[in-house]
């Protein structure tokens, strides 16, 4: 029995481990999206200033929202919490309770209550944003699956752990190739960066996951802040575990993830709302690709 | 030239000057003459560009007389704000328009205040509960989307009210005028140098079109001829301007998509352009150069040479921002079919500047009305077809090119100019004349009455944003709401500009 609160209290270490680099991560994707506009850009800490700064301030409640609105943003940092709590271990001696499924339906669980919470203040922008929100989850949805049974056909398991990649034999397959891009643009999907939203602009008709939290302030704002940063390390970290074939430690390859981020946002435009299915679309043929040459 | 007619014949003659849109009706406005012994008055103003004129149709009111007359809004689509706004303004009642709700009077004016009559004054103190209904469409599954008019970004107010189908957009109706300052107002009495600091501050990016058509009618009106010294630094000025606003817009149209490489470069460009401009005119928005009967200020030598300096770079920078454009196939497919205004609406609203000539519809003051030194400059108006934001975009690119062209000539007439002359005297006295200026959004028009002591009895102020915010609510039909952003930025349009 000992054994199990052990593994357990190293899962939760690992996740804590995680959230306390998130902003760092977050950080550095400005950092580098700053460096790449010849702007000097802020300090790579400045998103835990921000955070302190966002839960120091009240919180404004409108009387038109319900409980849900309340709950929402801690439903939502626990689902990444418990998340990251999930990811292959990198500390030795954590149980495996991460079944691949019950991975991919924790994320969306809190994904469902932002939306919910969404359209519980009534205004447009939110409305507008929970229903893109959707839109783009639906379509990321078989993507993020498919991700996963290539790992499960390669390791015959679908717990996470199972299918870590074996750290020190760095293998190029076409398979593992074609999953590794796939997964990335699932990956910025899923974080709402570019192309698929902005996440830095202010122009609301424009927005899918800042619409959703407009109308949040303080440490629900906070809440949710942390947790979206959790849930791009959660994805980079899982990149990094079970996607990207290089024969480096994880640390490299999770910041490799973040640099790439960066990259790609300055790459790149927001696309016609309408065309992010195109763009799932041709993740969904890299994995379907991916699939048969495995 | 004017003619004048008597109210009920407006109408007839407006249309017979209009001719089926020949010549389009650049601005329409209210005077009050009841001081002068006369009643009101409504001028139409129609450009007629084969004799580099505007022909002036004035619809005069008896003084006992009823203050309505027939609307010419179902034969001119261009005249619906316009009498919207002497409706609000003088209380004139047009019969028949489709659409009499206030315009520049929002709620909290009472509903028989007319602020331009010369019975009301400068500072009276009102506050009403005037009505006020936004415009929308409804059935089954619609909704609405309000937008401002306090907005996210650091912009002036508006409220748009779009209805909608899902993500696409129905119908759009914007509410603006939120901070009429009553300027048209407060300038009368005063001499023109003394309402020339108003009406430089009219705008912050057109304050040398509004500056020199204000200027230009103000001669017309004193009779007097610019000294030729002054008019080069007044085009040289003019096409600063321009290549200011158009580096500054280029750069403000990827944020739309979040196409950040550009809007950097974009805002670095733009900053250079402006510190040129406060070495040129001692301040940031070129004010305080052009007066009436010249210029106030020369260019000097030193300055000849930086101004062709600062204009190589940016033509650089401008090549590279174009080339960023081109090749970002993303951004293409953005910009592409995207707010798009077909030729015959163009010429139906009026349209000026950037919008009409994207459109196909090659509307320039500076071709028309060859002001300044343009007619030296061998300007042709540069025009696309599409009417889409690329369009608009890449009219800007056109333009911008052009504009280098002429600085390089402009700085060559200035060294070779011996003439020292920068400004001559005015005469005060009665007059009255309009000027026309191209500014960056396009045509800036303005009308001067000056009455016995040459002071300002009526100043009308049309800048170019005017007629072009009706079509900005057509563009958007039919496109989804998340490209309204990018939409509105394809056309720049100013809220100062209108709320004069």
């Amino acid at each position: 029995m000992g054994y199990v609160f052990q593994g357990l209290a190293l899962n939760i270490v690992q996740a804590l481990l995680l959230l306390a680099f998130a902003p760092l991560i977050a950080g550095v994707i400005n950092k580098v999206k700053a460096f790449l506009q010849k702007r000097q850009g802020a300090s790579v800490l400045q998103e835990y200033f921000d955070l302190a700064k966002w839960w120091k301030k009240p919180t404004i409640l409108t009387p038109y929202t319900s409980i849900i609105f309340v709950v929402a943003p801690a439903v939502y940092f626990i689902t990444s919490f418990l998340a990251a709590s999930m990811l292959p271990g990198f500390l030795a001696g954590q149980i495996s309770i991460s079944d691949a499924f019950i991975f991919v339906y924790i994320l969306a669980l809190g994904r469902f209550f932002m939306c919910l919470s969404s359209m519980d203040a009534a205004t447009a922008f939110g409305g507008m944003g929970g229903s893109r929100e959707v839109y783009v989850s639906v379509l990321v949805e078989p993507a993020v699956m498919l991700a996963i049974l290539i790992n499960s056909l390669r390791y015959h398991s679908t717990t996470l752990s199972g299918m870590v990649i074996d750290y020190d034999g760095a293998y190029f397959t076409v398979s593992a190739a074609l999953a590794c891009v796939a997964f990335f643009l699932v990956i910025l999907a899923e974080n709402s960066r570019l192309p698929v939203d902005n996440p830095d602009t202010h122009l609301e008709l424009t927005m899918i996951h800042e619409g959703m939290t407009l109308e949040y302030s303080g440490p629900l704002l906070t809440l949710i802040h942390l947790g979206s940063m959790l849930k791009v390390m959660v994805f980079l970290t899982l990149f990094g575990a079970l996607y990207l074939p290089l024969a480096v430690p994880l640390a490299v390859k999770i910041l490799f993830g973040a640099v790439l981020i960066g990259l790609v946002e300055i790459l790149n435009n927001k696309m016609r709302l309408f065309k992010v299915r195109v763009y799932m679309g041709a993740a969904i043929v890299l994995l379907l690709l991916a699939i048969i040459a495995e | 030239m004017q003619q004048v007619v008597s109210s009920e014949e407006l109408l007839a003659a407006a249309l017979q000057v209009y001719e089926q849109g020949k010549h389009p009706l650049t601005a329409m406005f209210g005077r009050d003459e009841t001081l002068n012994g006369a009643g009101y008055a409504i001028y139409c103003c129609f450009e007629v560009p084969e004799k580099r004129d505007v022909h002036i149709v004035k619809g005069v009111f008896s003084a006992e007389g009823p203050l309505s007359y027939e609307s010419l809004t179902h034969a001119i689509p261009a005249a619906a704000w316009y009498e919207r706004e002497i409706h609000d303004m003088f209380g004139l009642v047009p019969e028949g328009h489709p659409d009499l709700r206030p315009l520049v009077l929002h709620e909290s004016f009472p509903e028989d205040f007319h602020p331009l009559r010369k019975s009301v004054a400068v500072n009276a103190k009102v506050r009403g509960e005037r009505k006020f209904k936004i415009r929308t469409a409804k059935g089954q599954g619609l909704f609405q989307v309000p937008v401002g008019p306090i907005h996210a970004g650091i912009i002036e107010p508006g409220h748009f009210r779009f209805s909608q189908a899902g993500e696409a957009m129905l119908q759009l109706d914007a509410k603006l005028f939120f901070t009429h300052r009553g300027i048209e107002k407060a300038v009368e009495g005063k001499t023109p140098e003394e309402a020339l600091h108003i009406v430089e501050r009219i705008c912050g990016a057109c304050s040398v079109a509004n500056t020199w058509s204000f200027c230009q009618a103000v001669e017309k009106a004193a009779g007097v001829a610019v000294p030729r010294r002054a008019e080069i630094i007044r085009t040289l000025l003019s096409e600063l301007e321009r290549i200011t606003n158009h580096v500054g817009d280029l750069g403000n149209m990827p944020a739309g998509v979040g196409f950040n490489p550009a809007i950097s470069l974009g805002s670095r460009l733009k900053e250079q352009l402006m510190r040129l401009c406060e070495a040129v005119a001692g301040n940031r928005f070129l004010r305080g150069v052009i007066v009436p009967g010249g210029v106030r200020q020369d260019i000097t030598p030193e300055l000849i040479e930086h101004i062709h300096e600062v204009m190589d770079a940016t033509a650089q920078g401008v090549e590279d921002l174009a080339a960023m454009f081109r090749e970002q196939e993303n951004f293409q497919n953005r910009v592409r079919t995207t707010g798009i205004i077909r030729n015959q609406t163009a010429k139906d609203l009026a349209m000026v500047g950037i919008g009409a000539r994207a459109s196909g519809y090659a509307h320039d003051s500076r071709k028309d009305f060859a002001y300044g030194v343009y007619p030296e400059l061998g300007f042709e108006p540069y025009t696309m077809t599409m009417g889409d934001v690329a369009a608009r975009l890449l009219v800007r690119i056109g333009e911008l090119s052009a504009s280098f062209e002429m600085m390089d000539k402009l700085l060559d007439m200035l060294r070779n100019c011996h003439g020292m002359e920068l400004k001559v005297e005015l005469t005060s006295g009665k007059g009255e004349g309009w000027g026309i200026c191209e500014s960056a959004r396009g045509s800036n028009f303005q009308y001067v009455a000056l009455d016995n002591e040459g002071r300002i009895d009526r100043l009308f102020v049309r800048s170019a944003s005017y007629p072009n915010w009706p079509a900005l609510t057509i563009a958007v039909q039919g496109d989804i709401i998340p490209d309204f952003p990018l939409i509105n930025k394809s056309f720049e349009l100013c809220y100062a500009c209108i709320d004069r």
